[in-house]
Formats: structure tokens, sequence, C-alpha cells
């Protein structure tokens, strides 16, 4: 076996012996039941009525999100994953909060069963993060095969990342109410909305243009050569490791970077998608070009790591430190859905203009996060919010 | 129970009633269980890759042609060519990305529902971590057998030649 491979064996070693020793205190059943437990008996609002049948998470007359419902939902989720992107999560998480009536249950207890409340709150934000957390594995695997992830860099991220990522559940698990969670949820959305208006925008799209009127110019000026490719196949090799640089070379050209700066970096990008329950893998990329000026060829493995460990350390803190409780038939029918729907994207995506696309997604984005904004820190409900 | 699960679990549980010990049943059932849904996840990503492949490709293609320019321009010293190149690849890399997400959750569902009758099973199961006073839970030991089963196919199918067989591109994200 080659030194790279034991490298990556020792890494998911580590990882699994992580996971192995968060494991070994299972709580989610217990505390559950205990939740349970507090609540007041009965039919009315707040109240559980133990004859009732079972629904989400097991909870007796919880909704039941009908497990046809999320493969549906799963679908509009894909859909959005492979025509726009990072947009998927935030209405994997929309879908849990509004359409399923997650959200209205856990907001129901708010006075009755406080803890109860906070419970489904955290059960919604590790159920968005488990659609996101597990699949980032596969790809960085494979780019580390490929000699396209910057391992210092990696650890670096996944340092600040752990950190971020045990914290934030650590601190705020069974702590923040649906409402305030939603308030937050819509913040982001609409940041995130505004990125994307930015986008359609004529200086946006000129921006755009000019990029690639300059990469074009370039390609029609280089001359014919080692290509890129070829070179780019020898892998990333470290020169030398310090606290304050680390150097290394990709395609015969020298690069250094700060290791602080990505530790902090993968501290509050985890941080924030632990707190609201998305990958972060839309953060990362635009983080390591733009602060540590890497270039987009060694960024992208490196980026799948960070969002594979982080999440899989928030996902761990939640459930077993935490003892969050997840419905996993139902995330697995939206993973059923999130699959079929990447095959229906690419389809639908030739008869859409690419940038009326993005202004339907900057309506809804506008819209999602405006409304989860005022529904969350000043109860004002607009409608289907 | 869910329908689903009810049905499935006259079916797997017979996995965990072999040997008569306690240990070695659950070993057994948890492995098999890993690897149907191994394969599972496996079938499906396959067949979702037949439909998107054309399209991924088309992606990958991209952000790889952007990606070689950029470094071409590093290597020229064109800063606003890197620079532009950069832009563009990271563009294109956002589509690849969350498209290899899509596809990694095809692999990942059985997983899912694996668990979720193996809640309904074992959810009150604790299984001692020999020489420590840990334990794990069901959970904890589906994840290190689903790892064991994994690597397990993955020796077997090498022995077998059955290697050969081309992996999703969009798995592998560019040309090799």
């Amino acid at each position: 076996m080659n030194k790279k491979g034991i490298v990556l064996i020792c890494l998911l070693a580590l990882v699994a012996a992580a996971a192995i020793c968060v494991l070994a205190e299972p709580a989610a059943a217990g505390k559950l039941e205990e939740a349970i437990a507090k609540t007041p008996v009965g039919m009315g609002t707040g109240e559980i009525n133990p004859d009732a049948p079972k629904g989400f998470m097991g909870i007796p007359g919880a909704p039941q999100p009908f497990w046809f419902w999320g493969i549906l939902w799963g679908i509009w989720v894909g859909w959005i994953f492979s025509i726009v992107g990072a947009f998927g999560g935030i209405m994997a998480g929309v879908g849990h909060i509004s359409v399923f009536g997650l959200g209205d249950y856990a907001a129901s207890f708010r006075k009755t069963s406080p803890v109860l409340n906070k419970l489904v709150t955290d059960s919604i934000r590790t159920s968005n993060q488990y659609l996101v957390g597990l699949s980032a594995l596969m790809s960085s695997v494979t780019y580390y095969r490929m000699g396209r992830l910057v391992l210092p860099l990696g650890i670096a991220l996944a340092l600040g990342g752990i950190a971020g990522a045990y914290l934030i559940p650590v601190l705020t698990a069974g702590k923040i109410s649906l409402k305030a969670y939603v308030g937050y949820f819509g913040l982001i959305v609409l940041v995130i909305g505004c990125f994307l208006f930015y986008d359609t925008t004529p200086k946006g799209q000129e921006k755009k243009k000019k990029a690639k009127a300059a990469a074009q110019a370039f390609q029609e000026a280089v001359k014919k050569g080692t290509s890129a490719g070829e070179v780019a196949a020898q892998g990333v090799q470290v020169k030398s490791w310090g606290f304050t640089r680390i150097e290394f070379s990709f395609y015969g050209v020298e690069f250094h970077f700060n290791p602080v700066w990505p530790v902090l970096g993968g501290f509050f990008i985890a941080a924030l998608s632990a707190f609201i329950g998305v990958g972060g893998g839309f953060l990362y990329v635009p983080f390591l070009t733009s602060v540590t000026a890497l270039p987009m060829y060694v960024v992208a493995g490196t980026s799948a790591l960070a969002v594979f460990i982080s999440m899989i350390t928030s996902i761990f803190t939640f459930m077993f430190v935490k003892g969050t409780p997840i419905d996993f038939l139902f995330i697995g029918a939206e993973l059923i859905g999130i699959a079929t729907g990447s095959i229906v994207g690419p389809y639908t995506s030739k008869y859409i203009p690419d940038i009326w696309l993005k202004r339907l997604f900057v309506i809804l984005a506008i819209y999602v996060g405006l409304g989860y904004t005022l529904r969350g820190f000043i109860d004002i409900r607009l409608p289907g919010i | 129970m869910q329908p689903f699960i009810q049905l499935a679990d006259s079916f797997l549980i017979m996995f965990y009633r072999l040997t008569g010990v306690a240990w070695a049943d659950f070993a057994i059932g948890t492995f098999t269980l890993a690897i149907i849904a191994l394969f599972v996840g496996e079938a499906t990503v396959r067949l979702v890759f037949r439909f998107s492949r054309k399209h991924l490709d088309e992606k990958i293609s991209e952000a790889d042609k952007y990606q070689n320019l950029s470094m071409d321009a590093l290597r020229a010293g064109n800063k606003e060519a890197y620079q532009a190149a950069n832009k563009l690849a990271k563009e294109a890399f956002g589509h690849t990305f969350f498209q290899q997400l899509t596809l990694s959750g095809a692999f990942l569902w059985p997983v899912f529902f694996a668990l979720a009758w193996m809640q309904q099973r074992f959810l009150e199961v604790e299984i001692p971590i020999p020489g420590t006073g840990w334990s794990l839970g069901f959970i904890g030991a589906f994840i290190i057998i689903y790892a064991a089963a994994f690597v397990f196919l993955k020796v077997l199918k090498r022995i077998l030649f059955l290697s050969r067989t081309p992996e999703p591109r969009a798995l592998c994200s560019e040309k090799q």
C-alpha cells in the first residue's frame, strides 16, 4: 500500500475512533422519552395524547410526514442541487420546518414543554445536515486519491471545523427554541438571496462576462505545450510545515499559506453550518480561494474533506453527546427523492435559461428569508411560511 | 412500525437467528444488512449515473477546462487570466460538487432504511466494547460493520476481477 493510502486510512481511522468514543454514550432514546414524559397529557395544543398514532420520531400525535411526500420534496431539493447548487440545503430545511409541519409542531410546545420544543428543533437541524454531511466523504476520498487534496490545509480547516462543529451543538443543543432557530435560518437565507441577486444584476453579469473574456483571451494566446492536466497528475507535494507558514508545490508552482486562517475560517464556517443546519460547502470554496488565494484545482477536494469532517462532528455531537433523536426512515426517503431530482434537473435545465433560474431562486430566497426572519423575530407569518 | 419496516422485518430478522449465540447473531445479521445496503446503494447510483452522466460530464469538463487554464495562467505569470479562470472554475465546480452530493445520496439512502429498521429492533441494545467500560449503540455497531463490509466487497471484487467495471466518472470527478 502506498504512503497516501496509509495516511488516508489513518485519517479515517481517527475519525472512526473519535466516533466510537462519542457513540459509546447512546442517549437519544432516553432523552426523547424524558421530554415526552415532561409534556402535559391531553388532546389540546402543546399536549401529547399517548394513545394517538406515532408520528415524527415516534412521538404520539406528531405529524406523520408520509414517506412518499418525503420523496417528492427530495426530488425538488435534488432538482435544485443539480441546477442551482447550494440553495438545495436551504430547501431541505424549508421542507422540514414548513412543508411537513415540524416547525409548527415544535412551536406548539413552546410554553407547555420547552424541552420537547428544543429537541424537535435540534432534530430538524441535524436532519438537514444528514442530507449533506455523509455525501462529502466520497468526494474527499476521490480527490485525495487523485493527489488534489492539500492535506495540511485540510487538517487546518478540519481542526477549526471540528472545534466549531463540536462547540455549537454543545453550547446550543436544547437551548435554541424553534422561534429563534427559524429567525436565524431566515437571516442566512436572506444573505444568500442577496448574493444570488447580485449575480443576476447587470454588474454581476458584467463581471462574469469579463472573466469569461479574459479566460478565453488567455486560452487563445497560450502556446501548445504540456497541459495543466498532465502536470497536475504529479499531485500536491508538501515542502514544509510550520505554525505560521506551510509550503507546497503543485503543477510546478510554489504555494504557501498561513494555517491560522484556515483554522479560523473552518471554525466559523462549521459553527455557522452546525447552528443553521446546513452543509457549508458553498462557503468553504469562496473562503479558500479568496482568503488563502489558492487555485480551485486544489481547493475543491480540500473543501469536500472540510465539509465531511465538520458535518460528521456536528451530527455525532448532536446525536450522541446531546442525545438528539432522528427519523431515519424519513431521511432515507428524502435521499431517494434527491437522487431522482438529480436526474430530472439536467433534463429540465435545458429548457430554462440560467439567468431566469437564478431570478426564480432570488425571489424564492428573499421570500423564504424574509418570511422566516419575520416569523422568528417579530412573530409575523407570511403565507406558506 | 411503518409498513415498509414491517415488511422487511420478517426477512431481515432471519439473519439474526442463525447460531443462537447473541453476539455472533448480531454480527452476522448486521453484516448481511450492510451487504444488502451496499448492493442496493451501488445499483441505485449506477442507475442514476446512467441518466445524468452526459450533463455531469459536461459540467465536469467545464470545471476541468477552467481549472487547467488557471494553472496555465499561473505558470505563465498572467495574474488577470488566472483570477478570471479561477472564478469560472469555482462556479463550474459548484455545480459538480452538488451534483456529486446527490449521487452520494443515491448510494447512501439504503443505510438510512437499515438504521430505521435497526432503531425499531435494537434501540435499547448496548454492545460492550471489550476491554473498555464503554458500549456501542446500534448506530455505532452498524457504521463499523458497514465500513468492514465495504472493504470486504471491494477486496472481493478485486479478487473476482469485477473491479474492472468503470467507476461512475462523476464520483471520480475528472478525467484521469
